[in-house]
């Protein structure tokens, strides 16, 4: 099964650098998105704090908050697009039922599409972290090995969830708004560019029963040492408990809508 | 697969699609479900070594039929085994005992190589690294792909993409072969190469089932045919069986000026005329073509010259010819396969 993932993955990543033009900018757009959060944070910061900020989240350091959230968030969009609009691609292009006759789990193709995306993420997110720590001075002073483990979890979750959504994707075979929509709204409601404690109560709400949000909160309360929302201890509880029940849902809730799909002839149609 | 076993059995296999029309954005319109019957509760049996078709006009069942054996869509009713397995209960051993070319070009990746797209396939059949080069390398040579392996599949003609398909379909030499108009597009060479092919995967023990809606094809590659009608199957035989069923009966094939109003029913009426079926001639010059299927081509040739003269039409061509499967078809359903 692994030889199958890597040989999906491998596909993927000759293909991603069939583009290069595209490729390159993928890497380094993230980059310039963050500028200007680090110059708007400046902007309000006081000797270098921003100290309402600081209220509500325990530092000051804006931009690094921004950083990880966005870092996160990458992460997020990478399983999302990954599984989502690769399916969607695969529709169009006309390859999903080749490769749906063959013998390999129709969940492992879900999974094995999102390697490559992992991969150009890790690459932007390194390029993202290099670039901080010249440009702006960025540095995380917490466990990180331990930041990176709460992450897991959160990721294998995402993944379930990204396994029903490809469900939805098959189902009404459309993509870009789905993954689009779903993905910013995800990211955004679990804290990524500001702390959910500013929300609107109906809003945090929302938030607070993203299983996602427990993830951003925690590893920044890790590296940057923020009040967390819940002890981390009760968070990685939280988000061992999504990973779970997201991957078994997950699963189910896509190989019910395949089986639709199946009995109505559209697995093939764009 | 046991030495007994037929390769494939379909009995009862019955394929209802639901389609519900919609009145605005969200709401279903009243009494808008309509009910298409794909294939109506077929049933035949393709034998080890055998190449198989399925005869028949565009939107007769075939491709459907296909889809269902190749575990892509489920069977409204009835079963299916390939290779001793239901395609339902048991489609992962299913798409292992089977290699499977579907109709269209973009079934390979055109942003890979022909070799890149062997490779990945291959490892997704779980064929290891050694052998899955070896058998790349066996495939594109047979295939007559070696010599632009490395090209990326866009610049492939579609003879190639095609042939490109068909290597995709043997990498993990399955004993089933299931081809889908194999050779829709091809030039009249690629197409002739194609069957050649065919012929040498059942020398080597091969079993293929086939769907075409070219009477040629299926003549000449078949063992047996099932001719499939409106998702039934109105005849199964060998090709020759089938003719031969025609008894004493002939073809005589017309081209008229003009547009043939009425003039199908006069011929029908014509004493040893059995059944007539009209299609635009394919040369371009506003001709009609009518295929008369008559129990004596002397008693009847008079009547229908006359008939068609009464008409105030011109015969611009006339030919008696011996029964094909196109008169077969046209024997059995009154229409042509091209209609």
């Amino acid at each position: 099964m692994i030889g199958t993932l890597l040989a999906i993955a491998r596909k993927d990543l000759i293909m991603f650098f069939r583009y290069p033009i595209n490729a390159v900018f993928r890497i380094v757009e993230p980059i310039m998105w963050l500028t200007p959060a680090f110059f708007l944070g400046r902007g309000f910061s006081v000797d270098g704090t921003a100290t309402g900020f600081a209220a509500y989240t325990g530092t000051g350091d804006f931009f690094s908050f921004i950083l990880l959230g966005s870092l996160l968030g990458a992460y997020i969009s990478a399983v999302f697009w990954g599984i989502g609009y690769s399916l969607k691609m695969e529709m169009d292009s006309g390859v999903l039922e080749s490769n749906w006759m063959t013998p390999v789990p129709r969940l492992a193709f879900l999974v094995g599409r999102t390697l490559t995306s992992l991969v150009v993420t890790t690459l932007n997110c390194t390029g993202v972290l290099l670039a901080s720590w010249l440009l702006f001075g960025f540095s995380a002073g917490g466990p990180v090995g331990k930041a990176m483990l709460i992450t897991l979890p959160m990721l294998a979750g995402l993944y379930g969830f990204g396994f029903a959504f490809a469900g939805l994707v098959l189902l009404m075979r459309d993509a870009n708004t789905l993954v689009d929509v779903s993905s910013f709204l995800v990211g955004e409601l679990s804290g990524r560019g500001f702390p959910v404690t500013v929300l609107p109560r109906a809003l945090m709400v929302i938030s607070l029963v993203l299983p996602t949000t427990y993830g951003f909160d925690a590893v920044r309360a890790l590296l940057l040492g923020t009040k967390p929302l819940l002890p981390l201890g009760v968070a990685a509880v939280v988000l061992v408990g999504f990973m779970v029940a997201m991957l078994v849902l997950g699963g189910m809730a896509f190989s019910a809508i395949e089986r639709v799909c199946r009995a109505r002839g559209t697995l093939g149609m764009h | 697969m046991n030495e007994r076993q037929d390769a494939v059995e379909v009995v009862g296999l019955r394929k209802v699609f639901e389609r519900r029309a919609r009145r605005g954005l969200l709401r279903r319109a009243p009494n808008g479900a309509k009910t298409l019957i794909a294939v109506d509760g077929i049933d035949f049996r393709v034998k080890r070594g055998e190449i198989f078709g399925l005869l028949g006009p565009n939107g007769a069942g075939k491709t459907t039929t296909i889809k269902m054996l190749c575990t892509l869509l489920s069977p409204t009713s009835g079963t299916a085994r390939v290779a001793g397995h239901d395609v339902v209960r048991e489609a992962a051993k299913v798409r292992s005992s089977l290699g499977t070319v579907l109709t269209g070009e973009r079934s390979v990746y055109w942003k890979l190589t022909g070799r890149e797209n062997l490779r990945y396939y291959a490892a997704l059949y779980r064929i290891p690294r050694r052998k899955a080069r070896e058998r790349i390398a066996e495939l594109l040579e047979r295939l007559e792909l070696a010599g632009r392996a490395d090209e990326l599949v866009e610049k492939y003609s579609s003879g190639m993409k095609q042939r490109l398909a068909l290597a995709r379909a043997l990498l993990p030499s399955p004993p089933i072969l299931l081809l889908d108009e194999p050779t829709v597009g091809l030039d009249p060479q690629a197409a002739r190469n194609l069957r050649q092919t065919i012929f040498d995967l059942q020398a080597e023990g091969k079993t293929v089932l086939l769907t075409t809606h070219y009477m040629a094809e299926a003549d000449d590659l078949c063992d047996r045919i099932a001719i499939i009608d409106q998702g039934k199957v109105i005849a199964l035989d060998s090709p020759a069986a089938l003719k031969e069923g025609l008894g004493a009966k002939e073809g005589v094939r017309l081209e008229i000026q003009g547009e043939p109003n009425g003039l199908g029913d006069a011929l029908r009426a014509v004493a040893s005329v059995e059944s007539v079926a009209v299609r635009p001639s394919a040369n371009g010059v506003g001709t009609c073509e009518l295929q008369v299927i008559t129990s004596s081509s002397r008693r009847s040739i008079g009547p229908i010259i006359e008939s068609v003269r009464a008409a105030g039409h011109e015969v611009v061509h006339f030919q008696v010819v011996q029964p094909t499967l196109e008169d077969v078809f046209i024997s059995l359903t009154g229409k042509s396969l091209r209609d």
